[in-house]
């Protein structure tokens, strides 16, 4: 019965799986132009309903890019404690993600790191910070 | 795809009765709390953040109640597959995800009734079928979704807009962020400010009409009243823009907030569009209180997306 039950479960989260973002992400972005960016934070644009990130990317020739990241919404990081001085410029970061359609240097921060691998921010899975699935129950 | 339990189905009747009637006899605790003029108070901070599924999934037809147990291996399973941090199934799913985990908040609990669906009437916990205008109309959206015209704002979703957000309600329901809620209360009004996107429902508790049929609001027309401990709100007068689950401009709701202790809102809703649906539903989102804070949503003001969607489709279009 535990083995029917899991797998029941498991065919459920399949089908109910699409993401509903401020917007269509596939319509600003292009799924065709994957990008790893590693790069250094200048500012970070704490705005609703998405936070932009914006980092110098050192090219081989010397040059310098900038380009502007999309997150989420703020809110739910000022809930757990992130603020504005949390990503100060000058930090370090990795950005894998899909460049915008119309060819400019923006992306979205599909997934977020520091350079040794680990993720950005308190929140993410497995850390424990307060709406993480790992979280113990409250009360 | 689909793995039937097979051990509920014998259950299921009796459940979903001895469900429905619990609910509709909603707990009203003989003392609540009061404000200085004498309503109930329902004011605080309340959030319905969720993994409980709006409707009942297929594969678990028939159960309407999870054990503890089980209730603990769906909270797991769940949170495990909605985990944004996962980069499997392509490119288009992985863009589809749009960004890390941190960005969510969609809770990690099933509610406490540990329902496996939101919706409590039809006793299947699935919203009725749409009628043939209804279809028809809904038919229409999906293909101008797929289509996705972007000549300019006015072609995009009422979302894409910052114009209305289709959890804010009325109804209420869970997201994938911002499911946060604040209700105030003043002699005669109630007003409930919500986080996702940015609004504020004021409503009146004096017995005045509703507005004419022919103004018509986004978020339609409130007029709410007590009865006993619970505040029903009849909400009327929405815009043929303004759609929940394939409603009409002539959708009726009827909401009732019942503080069923200090922590917890018990909070149901009535649909009632016979032009939309086969039959009038109603569902269940317990709301329990929360430290907050809320932050002001400004959708409007760092929509970069739209431009940014806009430009993409002009550079498709060379």
């Amino acid at each position: 019965m535990r083995t029917l039950f899991a797998l029941a479960v498991v065919s459920l989260v399949c089908a109910t799986m699409t993401v509903r973002a401020h917007h269509a992400f596939a319509a600003e972005f292009d799924a065709k132009k994957p990008v790893k960016l590693e790069g250094t934070v200048t500012k970070v644009e704490w705005i609703n309903p998405h936070a932009w990130i914006h980092i110098d990317v050192k090219q081989a020739n010397g040059t310098t890019e900038q380009w502007m990241i999309e997150g989420g919404t703020p809110n739910t990081l000022f809930r757990r404690g992130v603020t504005k001085n949390s990503l100060p410029a000058g930090t370090a970061i990795v950005v894998d993600g899909y460049q915008a359609k119309d060819g400019t240097l923006k992306a979205n921060g599909r997934d977020i790191t520091l350079p040794d691998g680990r993720k950005l921010f308190i929140g993410s899975t497995g850390t424990g910070a307060p709406g993480d699935p790992q979280e113990p129950p409250a009360k | 795809m689909h793995h039937r339990l097979g051990y509920v189905s014998l259950t299921v009747a009796g459940v979903s009765l001895a469900v429905a009637t619990a609910i509709a006899q909603a707990p009203a605790p003989r003392s609540v709390p009061r404000t200085p003029w004498g309503d109930p108070d329902l004011q605080g901070l309340w959030t319905n953040a969720t993994v409980t599924p709006f409707e009942r999934p297929a594969n678990l037809s028939g159960k309407a109640v999870l054990t503890q147990e089980e209730a603990a291996e769906f909270e797991r399973q769940t949170n495990q597959a909605r985990d944004a941090d996962n980069r499997g199934g392509g490119t288009e799913a992985d863009l589809g995800r749009a960004y890390n985990q941190f960005w969510f908040e969609r809770g990690t609990k099933v509610v406490g009734t540990r329902r496996t669906s939101l919706v409590t009437d039809p006793p299947d916990g699935r919203v009725p079928a749409l009628t043939p205008a209804a279809q028809s109309r809904a038919d229409a959206r999906a293909e101008a979704r797929r289509r996705s015209p972007a000549d300019g704002p006015e072609d995009r979703s009422l979302v894409e807009r910052c114009i209305l957000w289709p959890t804010a309600g009325p109804p209420m329901v869970p997201g994938a962020y911002n499911n946060n809620y604040q209700i105030l209360q003043a002699p005669g009004h109630v007003a409930i400010l919500i986080e996702m996107i940015h609004d504020v429902r004021i409503i009146p508790l004096d017995g005045r009409p509703h507005a004419p049929q022919a103004i018509r609001q986004w978020m339609g027309d409130s007029r709410g009243r007590w009865d006993g401990n619970t505040l029903i709100v009849t909400t009327t007068n929405f815009t043929d823009k303004t759609i929940f689950r394939g409603s009409s401009a002539n959708l009726k709701i009827v909401e009732r907030f019942t503080r069923v202790d200090p922590d917890t809102l018990d909070y149901q809703f009535s649909i009632d569009d016979p032009e939309s649906f086969t039959r009038s539903w109603t569902a269940a989102v317990p709301m329990t209180k929360t430290d907050g804070p809320i932050f002001e949503y400004a959708c409007h003001e760092g929509n970069y997306g739209m431009t940014n969607l806009l430009k993409g489709a002009r550079a498709e279009d060379k």
